[in-house]
């Protein structure tokens, strides 16, 4: 076990036994040393006194040569129990009477020869040699030899008291110091227990007990300063933790009232749009149900009408025509509350086609010329070069059309109405601008900002003079946003008004990408060899006749055609060329129609090519379960062939408006379309 | 006397229909719905059929649909009538092989001109 191991109680108990022990070891044996010297001292003056006595009694005897009597006064040397021998020589160094104690042997003690005077310690011996003399003269010499007896004994005495001595002191010494080594070793274990219990337990509570006022218990202040500290720090940053978690909780509690919140509202939506949707369901419902008894009594009282007419009873016929009128009324209010709720309910969709604008003016003109001459207004057309076809849904462009010349008929009194149709650029796009002009009671800026709004007619005071629901300008309004164009509104109370109807000439449905200028305005032009696919049919019929019919009619739509008899050869073609659009006869003479429909329909790259089966024979279900898009009987009907053809050629592509097959198409469809007044 | 079949459920629209087209000279055969309509355009082989849309048992679409892939009855022009004022049913209707369409209420001058044309092109094919 290495020193610096120790703990410090034992180092200090070691340090103090050592420090006492070798204190103690040096004062004793210095005095021990002086003590033994300073008898060694005394031993010898004794020695020699006894000597300078005997030697003064037997010189007479050792001058009268008297052996006996020198032999008898060594022998009162008996008394002297440390003489181990007393020899008388004679001057010339020989033995004259010698005294040895009785248990020594005489040769082992006695020197045979003398060699000189004084004294010496030799062999564990102290002799010492005396000049024996008579009236001054040399007679003899004296040697008395000592064991040193005594000053042996009190030596070992002597280190038996040390010993003792040492021992008690030492324990003594070990009592006193494992009692006073406390007063520096208790505070220091002290601290450490402290420090001990601080670091197990993490408790910064706790304080190290200081009674002292030296460097440990400075040692002790600076640790209790440390805790303090670490506590203060350790509390700050417990309570920064509590606020963090109490945040934290306060967060999760605002994310869970949010999200509930956030369901709240999409609950409500939902039931918002339910509701919204059972309103839509409703009113459509409703307007159903209204038109019926409408049929019937506008259609009763025009009956009426021309009888009373015919049989002379004109009183009747105003009162009928009264009927009819109020009839017609209800019939727009309907109709305008459904367009309504169908655009409150997002259904109203855009039916784009491509028209002429020209014939659609006019005959809206001619539709309302009753309407003007009722208030005596002359209506003015001015359509400027350069208007001819538009990208639209004519339904909705003649609405708001017949909307604003209608209102500018019915709040006209003997004036004119304009309608103005230019082309314009703007934006870098192309618009037509449709100008409605009146010189009637005209509206007031602040009637003007709730105009386009439902319900709202200018001033209340109207719907009793002129009726309407006020509901005409605000659909026109949405319809022209939902062709991205917008209606605007000029006027001065009392001169009248000039509505703005600004439209563009290629109306893009949703999603649509724009096409460059060039394109919308690329002339009609013939089918060409090498067309693109866009515009290439393929026509798969083994009756040669059918065949050549359908060539001349797709080709008239201006369509590349692609014929073939056979079934394989029309999927091989169909691989090849891509057609926009594929017919299909049920009868062929390799294999049979509806096998070609079933690869057609199950070869991904060509599934989405619609087919038209054409056929004698009537089995539409099993032609639309297999997937066909339509199902025409033979013989063959060219004007509804025409129909779905442009039908799928305009979903497969946008196309430019002045195409001489879409103009006819859009024409013969304006025609049949009902004019909704 | 060109002889016009009216499908129409609604016994008033029937009633005022009928007489109307009546004094303007036309025989009026009537039919109460689908079905009935599809029978008489058989056995009535009627110049123009006016059909109504909803139409109980059968409706008008179903009723033009099979009278259109009939080579017997598939010359009969038919006009479609619906009280959807719905461009959707247009297209539909001449999806499905309606000559024309109208919607209801009916203006009957309107609705005569357009019976007339198409009495004209069919004697004309």
């Amino acid at each position: 076990m290495k020193l610096q191991n120790l703990s410090i109680k034992r180092k200090l108990m070691l340090i103090t036994m050592l420090t006492s022990s070798v204190a103690l070891l040096l004062s004793s044996a210095s005095f021990l040393i002086y003590d033994l010297i300073s008898f060694r001292h005394l031993l010898t003056q004794d020695l020699e006194t006894q000597a300078q006595i005997i030697g003064y009694n037997s010189a007479a005897a050792m001058a009268f040569k008297d052996e006996p009597v020198a032999t008898a006064t060594l022998a009162a040397l008996k008394a002297k129990e440390d003489i181990v021998a007393a020899v008388l020589y004679t001057p010339d160094g020989k033995i004259f009477a010698q005294y040895v104690p009785g248990d020594k042997a005489a040769p082992a003690v006695v020197p045979p020869k003398l060699y000189r005077t004084g004294y010496r310690f030799e062999g564990g011996y102290f002799d010492v040699l005396h000049d024996v003399t008579l009236n001054g003269e040399h007679v003899g010499t004296l040697l008395l030899r000592s064991d040193m007896r005594e000053w042996s004994r009190r030596a070992k005495r002597y280190a038996l008291i040390f010993f003792i001595f040492v021992f008690a002191s030492g324990l003594f010494a070990l009592l006193l110091s494992s009692k006073l080594q406390r007063m520096i070793s208790r505070p220091i274990l002290q601290l450490e227990d402290t420090i001990r219990i601080v670091s197990a337990n993490k408790n910064y509570e706790i304080r190290a007990e200081n009674t002292y006022g030296d460097e440990i218990g400075r040692l002790m202040d600076g640790f209790n300063n440390m805790l303090a500290e670490i506590q203060q720090r350790d509390t700050a940053l417990l309570n920064a933790n509590d606020q963090l978690h109490a945040r934290t909780e306060e967060l999760e509690r605002e994310v869970a009232q949010r999200q509930q919140a956030q369901e709240e509202l999409l609950k409500a939506k939902h039931a918002a749009e339910e509701a919204s949707r059972a309103k839509s369901a409703f009113l459509a419902n409703m307007s159903h149900e209204l038109r019926t008894p409408l049929n019937a009594i506008i259609g009763y009282s025009e009956m009426l009408e021309e009888e009373t007419r015919e049989s002379g009873n004109t009183e009747a016929i105003q009162d009928l025509q009264k009927i009819q009128t109020a009839g017609k009324h209800l019939l727009s209010l309907i109709n305008d509350v459904l367009d309504l709720s169908k655009i409150e309910a997002g259904k109203m969709t855009l039916h784009l086609e491509i028209f002429d604008v020209p014939p659609m003016i006019r005959q809206i003109v001619t539709t309302l010329e009753p309407a003007a001459t009722k208030n005596s207004n002359v209506i003015n057309v001015r359509v400027a070069e350069g208007v001819d076809s538009m990208r639209a849904d004519i339904t909705k462009v003649r609405q708001i059309l017949v909307n604003l010349v209608s209102n500018a008929c019915k709040f006209t009194d003997s004036g004119t109405i304009s309608v103005n149709v230019e082309p314009i650029t703007a934006e870098g796009q192309d618009w037509i601008r449709f100008e409605v002009c009146d010189t009637g009671i005209g509206i007031t800026p602040k009637q003007r900002k709730q105009l386009f709004q439902e319900f709202a007619q200018a001033d209340t005071s109207i719907s009793r003079k002129y009726g309407g629901t006020g509901l005409g300008l605000a659909i026109s309004h949405r319809f022209a946003q939902m062709m991205n164009g917008h209606i605007d509104v000029e006027s001065e109370p009392g001169k009248g008004s000039t509505f703005t109807v600004l439209l563009p000439v290629e109306v893009k449905s949703e999603g649509q990408e724009s096409p460059s200028s060039e394109t919308t305005l690329e002339p009609a032009k013939p089918p060409r060899p090498g067309a693109s696919n866009q515009d290439t049919i393929l026509v798969i019929d083994d009756d040669a006749t059918c065949r050549d019919l359908m060539s001349r009619s797709l080709n008239k739509l201006g369509l590349n055609v692609i014929l073939t008899g056979s079934g394989e050869e029309g999927i091989e073609l169909a691989r090849r060329m891509r057609p926009f659009a594929i017919t299909l006869d049920v009868l062929l003479p390799d294999r049979d129609g509806w096998s070609v429909l079933h690869e057609l329909k199950t070869d991904p790259e060509l599934s989405s090519i619609p087919v038209i089966m054409l056929t004698i024979i009537d089995n539409e279900s099993l032609a639309l379960s297999m997937g066909a898009s339509n199902y025409l009987v033979k013989p063959l009907d060219r004007e509804r062939l025409a129909v779905l053809i442009e039908k799928y050629r305009a979903g497969r592509s946008s196309k430019s408006p002045n195409r001489n097959s879409s103009n006819r198409t859009a024409e013969k469809r304006e025609e049949l379309a009902p004019t909704k007044a | 006397m060109p002889k016009i079949l009216l499908v129409e459920d609604n016994e008033m629209n029937r009633d005022m229909l009928s007489r109307r087209l009546q004094r303007k000279g036309y025989a009026v055969v009537m039919a109460q719905d689908g079905e009935q309509g599809l029978e008489f355009a058989r056995s009535e082989s009627p110049d123009l059929i006016l059909m109504d849309i909803s139409l109980p048992k059968m409706d008008g679409w179903q009723v033009t649909r099979f009278l259109k892939s009939n080579p017997e009855t598939k010359g009969i022009p038919v006009i479609a009538l619906t009280a959807h004022a719905l461009s959707t049913d247009r297209q539909k209707a001449f999806e499905i092989g309606c000559d024309d369409y109208d919607t209801k209420p009916v203006e009957f001058g309107r609705l005569s001109e357009k019976i007339e044309h198409l009495l004209v092109e069919k004697s004309v094919s």
